[in-house]
């Protein structure tokens, strides 16, 4: 042990000694001895900027920095910039311009702020992303912080409660026909994470509290033949180690037909970080360096890391225990609507082109974390956890452990963003659940960046055989697609993929004929999962680039061929699909209207280019993951005592897409009261009822449907007791803002407290419950036919602009038109941060994103500085747009905005690239280096051929 | 990973700290920023019983000028060395370099010493002193001795710097007059992200004619590389596009570089041939912006 040394610095003006070992970073002595854990860490490597602190007023990451190097000095954390209780502008700034989302990056994006502008008070749009770029914010809201930054001074005055964001901006193009929806109110949790003061799960600290760490495979297939904890469990501090042998013989896993997971390896390990043990220990440096002391005696099988080979004569088999699996064939899809053959043969034009996407990962800025405490004497379990699905979670807990569900009590706290990676159950929620019943102690554990990007569950690598048959004006007659996934090593959600990358297809364009084909195969990779867009982002850019090389073939105009074929309201697809309300149309209209498309193409400057995308999805998946007849989403609405506020009651999840704001404002708007007078209890499902979570973009039409019943029961009670009062019939009263009064004489009013006050004390608690299921009988009744159903879909189209150098073949995208059909939009500032957030996404999964394996099944970047996401001196001019629509199976007409408006991009990239230098680059990512040898080969063809 | 245990010690002066460092032998690091050295012990890619912090030594800070020269010690942070006046006017390349390095954080915390002394292939403070003819003053606490910029990092992670001697400062010399520099760094993003090549140059010119050359190249070989036969084309010819489009060429037969994730041989030779013409011609530039206004690069 190292002795300790002392250290005196002046946090946030208040001076501490500390008693520190010298190993210690600033970031942990900040955290763990000084309890300022608004200070992130997102990757513990200076990559990600999360851990940014002010060293005598300069920035720097505190995960970088020893402790002892800071000795003596002045550190302001973001704890400390607000000062005598009033936040600083720029706390302000951010939350009324929107410029937080999860939230994780954001007290390190303040605090780079604020050392810009203490040092230049108006810097250029140039120097703000100078002074930023080395901070990583995955969702995306780099635009809004520049904004939020320029116009710091706005709200420099405004109390933090006033309801509408004043900023003109916001309210563009948004149409009023209510009172709290479709305002750009702000957003419900923005206070908190402008202060530090939101936990999220690594920020919990509880009495007696011990770390876990797991260890994992280090070769990518083999058999385990021995483990010697020994040495492990006598390292002083270590108090419990298990491995296969402690753990139920349970598979768990995301899909009922394909639960292939165990918890900890039995036998068999199938990929680079295959769970195999897992220890608890009194602090994380202890359990790491007791993981190391586990020694496994693994026999090397070999291995295979391409779905081509795995599927080959002879390949080893992945999962030999089960014979459903045999050839590594995970999932298989053959689906067959019209007559695709005489389509083809019929067509004018036939296009085919082979398209391979990326194997991308989620990398929200904060990792996977989890703890585990058994109350009542060890009989009912608490999990903590990052998770975006609590229910799903719980339900996997119950399952795996054999508890029941009523036993166990998952707390979601504050997500640091998911995009779809911690939409499952993981080992660390499964072994901190174990190892805290083994000690008796409540057991804590997260991920590393490193870790966790080796249990992955990102996007699927998809190859892609495309076929489009059109007749002369460009009208789809035909579609044939042949897909095959890479799954990696477990199921996790594949077969909802394989199914999605099928079905969502037909959604967006009129196609009769139609011929799909998928194989999701196993490899000794990590296993892929759900990514935003859930399988459709490869098929939708494979559609667009093919769909664009079809219209230049015939000689028609890129928007032109889109607008012919386009998807019309209230149609049913050719697999059975329910399209309700489409405004695709507009879309595209307003988009090429907003870019100038027809001035702009074929009138720019050389090496620039002009593209278009499109995209939509599912409003909410139309089946659950594992079958039950419960309603998807549930709500209950309770009015307090006084009736001055009301507790809102559901498990839907904040993962940072805004869906607390939503709710809420979804709830006011119905019980006629202001925004702020809504509590909102959505982290615990001891006290809020089931909700399936945040995936498949179904928040705001199925949870806010729920709230919306629950308030509208509520509001019918309160109306009753004011309808006495008044002396009138309940029927002919409208509440509104806090007030009540009768629609014909307006000026017969009373509040709505006071009519609330009235109903509980005569009555007893005001409560009022809804639920929300689905329609009925959704879908075609053929094997799958229930992936891609949805209540509603969404419709985007995005024009791009880029320049190509083409020296280099860098990209540098200049600017972004896109506008979208989301029916209602809720929140005007949160839709629009999700739609940049989506664009920036595309833009680094379509140019940049990629992870990389070495021989062996190694992988080579596991961390952001190997991988890279777009930073903010990445993201080009972007303008986002709404077009006027309704969704009669929304709440207040609204669908979904989160997943949709990603899809687009990636396909519009490629379109614009091509326009600007003539590549046409059918792999994701789009680098440069593919670029630059596209362009030799087209020169040294026109050389060739002139 | 967290940080193995070691001992921390703050030595105030130079001759402290290289005694010290010969005292504890292999095991030692100097601890200068850090942004290197701390996620190395978190990988635990180097073994470290003992941290040897250089914080406290007053003399390794600043920028000051020298026999027309500067000497920028080795504690200064890029951020300071990328605004400071006097490197803007003697190497405006090296002020182009580390402005370019990681966000503002690591600019603000890491130094130009711990940037030479890391060694690693990608650094880019040591292409860009190299093309101002720089060279390192190294001492043992003792007495001083200098090493050619180009001699500094002898293979990834090595340097020239034996067991005691501590990198003191860069010298770099009076920019000659009708002279330029250029740093030209390719990324595959904008924002906070290492090179896939960069290419430094610095030209002494007089009229057309090329009185002195320097090309050095970074992240495409073990080390930085002083492209000799770009060099050799240029050297006293005239600075006309073909010879600049002929040291570009030769720059790519210089490289020695590795297929890796940020780009394979090929694409770097390439790049580095794109890097070397821009930064031959943003050197003439601003040799005869120089000249021109008779002042230093702008």
């Amino acid at each position: 042990m190292t002795h300790e040394v002392l250290i005196r610095l002046k946090v946030n003006g208040d001076e501490r000694t500390l008693g520190i070992s010298p190993n210690t970073t600033l970031l942990d002595a900040l955290r763990e001895h000084l309890d300022l854990t608004g200070t992130k860490k997102g990757c513990g490597m200076g990559d990600c900027g999360s851990c940014t602190v002010l060293v005598n007023g300069k920035p720097v990451n505190s995960c970088l920095l020893l402790a002892v190097q800071a000795d003596g000095a002045e550190i302001t954390t973001v704890e400390g910039l607000a000062e005598g209780g009033e936040l600083h502008p720029l706390q302000k700034s951010f939350v009324k311009h929107g410029a937080l989302q999860c939230g994780y990056c954001t007290s390190g994006m303040l605090m780079s702020s604020k050392a810009l502008v203490d040092e230049n008070p108006n810097p250029s749009d140039e120097e703000i992303k100078t002074a930023l770029s080395g901070h990583l914010c995955r969702c995306g809201t780099y635009p809004r912080i520049l904004e939020a930054i320029r116009h710091r001074e706005d709200f420099a005055d405004t109390p933090l409660d006033t309801e509408a964001l004043k900023a003109a901006e916001a309210e563009r193009e948004q149409k009023r026909d209510h009172h709290v929806v479709s305002h750009g109110v702000t957003r419900y949790d923005g206070p908190d994470k402008v202060t530090g003061r939101a936990k999220y799960t690594a920020d919990i600290k509880l009495s007696g509290m011990i770390h876990g760490k797991i260890l994992g495979s280090p070769i990518a297939h083999g058999i385990i033949k021995r483990i010697d904890v020994s040495k492990a469990r006598e390292l002083p501090g270590v108090m419990a180690v298990i491995t296969g042998s402690d753990v139920t013989d349970n598979y768990y896993g995301v899909s009922p037909a394909r639960y292939d997971e165990q918890i900890l390896a039995k036998e068999r390990v199938r990929y680079v970080g295959d769970e195999v043990a897992a220890v608890a220990a009194v602090d994380e440096a202890t359990a790491e360096q007791a993981i190391s002391l586990i020694e496994v005696e693994y026999e090397e099988l070999p291995a295979v890391f391409d779905p081509d080979a795995a599927m080959a004569p002879g390949a080893p088999v992945i999962h030999p225990e089960k014979e459903r699996y045999a050839g590594n064939i995970n999932t298989k899809v053959e689906w067959d609507f019209g007559d695709v053959d005489r389509a083809f043969a019929e067509a004018h034009l036939v296009r085919k082109q082979r398209f391979v996407g990326n194997r991308t990962y989620q990398s929200p800025i904060e990792t996977h974390a989890s703890i585990a405490r058994w109350e009542h004497h060890g009989n009912k379990l608490t999990i903590w956890s990052s998770t975006q699905t609590p229910h799903y979670l719980h339900q996997m807990l119950s399952r795996t452990l054999e508890i029941p569900m009523g036993d166990i009590r998952v707390i979601r706290p504050a997500v640091g963003g998911g995009f779809g990676v911690k939409a499952e159950t993981t080992p660390l929620e499964l072994c901190a659940a174990i190892l805290a019943k083994e000690t008796g102690r409540p057991v804590k554990m997260e991920y590393s960046r490193e870790e966790m990007v080796h249990h992955f569950r990102g996007r699927h690598k998809q190859y892609m055989d495309l076929e489009i048959a059109v007749d002369r004006e460009g009208k789809i007659q035909g579609v044939k697609s042949d897909i095959l996934l890479d799954g990696g090593a477990y199921t996790s959600f594949g077969v909802i993929t394989a199914y999605y990358a099928g079905s969502m297809v037909p959604t967006l364009y009129k196609i009769e004929n139609y011929r799909y084909r998928g194989i999701r195969v196993y490899t000794n990779l990590p296993a892929s999962g759900a990514f935003r867009g859930h399988g459709v982002p490869h098929p939708r850019f494979a559609f667009e680039s093919l769909l664009d090389m079809i219209a230049e073939e015939l000689g028609i105009d890129p928007i032109e061929i889109r607008k012919r074929n386009a998807m019309e309201p209230n149609y049913l697809t050719v697999n059975a699909l329910d399209i309700s309300s489409c405004e695709f149309m507009a879309t595209l209209e307003a988009a090429e209207e907003k870019s100038e498309w027809k001035q702009r193409r074929g009138n720019l400057p050389e090496g620039r280019g002009i593209g278009v995308g499109c995209g939509g999805f599912v409003s909410g998946a139309g089946y659950p993951i594992y079958r039950s007849d419960f309603p998807h989403s549930n709500a209950v609405i309770r009015v307090h005592e006084d009736a001055t506020g009301v507790s809102l009651h559901i498990a839907a999840s904040e993962i940072g897409q805004g869906s607390d704001t939503v709710l809420t404002q979804i709830a006011a708007e119905e019980l006629g009261i202001p925004y702020h007078q809504v509590w909102m209890v959505d982290c615990d499902t001891v006290l809020s009822p089931l909700d399936l979570g945040s995936y498949s973009s179904r928040v705001t039409l199925m949870a806010g449907n729920a709230v919306k019943m629950a308030a509208a029961e509520v509001k019918k009670q309160v109306l009753a007791a004011a309808g006495e009062w008044l002396g009138c019939d309940p029927g002919g009263l409208v509440a509104v803002g806090g007030q009540i009064f009768i629609r014909e004489y307006p000026e017969k009013k009373m509040s709505w407290a006071e009519a609330g006050r009235m109903a509980f004390a005569k009555n007893g608690p005001v409560v009022g419950t809804g639920h929300y299921r689905p329609p009925k009988n959704l879908g075609g009744g053929f094997k799958g036919s229930t992936v891609g159903t949805s209540p509603a879909y969404s419709f985007s189209t995005a024009v791009c602009e880029v320049t190509v150098d083409k020296e280099t073949g860098y990209v540098t995208v200049e600017k972004f038109t896109d506008y979208s059909d989301a029916g209602t939009v809720v929140n005007p500032v949160t839709f629009h941060g999700q739609v940049e957030g989506a664009i920036i996404m595309g833009i680094g999964e379509g140019l940049l994103e990629d992870t990389v394996f070495a021989e062996g099944g190694r992988l080579r970047n596991p961390n952001l500085h190997d991988y890279l996401i777009p930073t903010i001196a990445d993201v080009p001019e972007i303008h986002t747009g709404v077009v006027e629509s309704y969704e009669p199976r929304g709440p207040f007409g609204a669908k979904e905005i989160g997943e949709g408006s990603m899809l687009p991009a990636m396909g519009a990239l490629a379109n614009a690239i091509y326009d600007a230098c003539g590549a046409r680059i059918t792999s994701l990512p789009i680098t440069p280096e593919k670029i630059l040898a596209a362009i030799k080969a087209k020169e040294a063809q026109e050389g060739s051929t002139s | 990973m967290h940080i193995g245990d070691f001992a921390f010690h703050r030595p105030t002066t130079l001759a402290q700290a290289c005694s010290l460092s010969r005292e504890l032998g292999e095991g030692a690091l100097f601890l200068a920023g850090g942004t290197d050295v701390v996620p190395d012990l978190k990988r635990r890619l180097r073994p470290a019983t003992d941290l040897i912090s250089l914080a406290q030594i007053e003399e390794l800070r600043g920028i000051r000028e020298v026999d027309g020269g500067i000497e920028i010690g080795a504690l200064t942070t890029h951020a300071e060395v990328a605004v400071h006046p006097l490197v803007r006017t003697h190497l405006a390349a090296l002020s182009d370099a580390a402005s370019s390095i990681g966000g503002h954080q690591v600019r603000s915390q890491a130094t130009i010493g711990g940037n030479w002394c890391g060694g690693v292939p990608c650094a880019d403070t040591p292409p860009a002193s190299i093309a101002g003819g720089a060279v390192a003053v190294v001492t043992n606490g003792e007495g001083e001795r200098e090493i050619d910029a180009a001699a500094f990092i002898t293979a990834p992670r090595v340097t020239a710097l034996n067991t005691g001697e501590i990198l003191r400062c860069i010298r770099i010399p009076a920019r000659p007059a009708h002279s330029g520099t250029s740093f030209q760094r390719f990324t595959l993003r904008k924002g906070l992200a290492l090179a896939v090549a960069s290419v430094a140059v610095g030209l002494e010119v007089e009229g057309d004619r090329i009185n002195g050359a320097r090309v050095a190249l970074g992240a495409v070989g073990p080390t930085p590389i002083v492209a000799k036969a770009s060099i050799g084309v240029l050297e006293k010819a005239t600075a006309t596009d073909e010879v600049f489009e002929e040291a570009a060429r030769a720059a790519a037969t210089d490289a020695q570089p590795i297929t890796d994730l940020r780009g394979s041989v090929d694409y770097r030779r390439e790049i580095v041939t794109v890097l070397t013409r821009r930064a031959l011609r943003q050197a003439l530039g601003r040799a005869r912006e120089g000249a021109m206004t008779g002042g230093g690069e702008r």
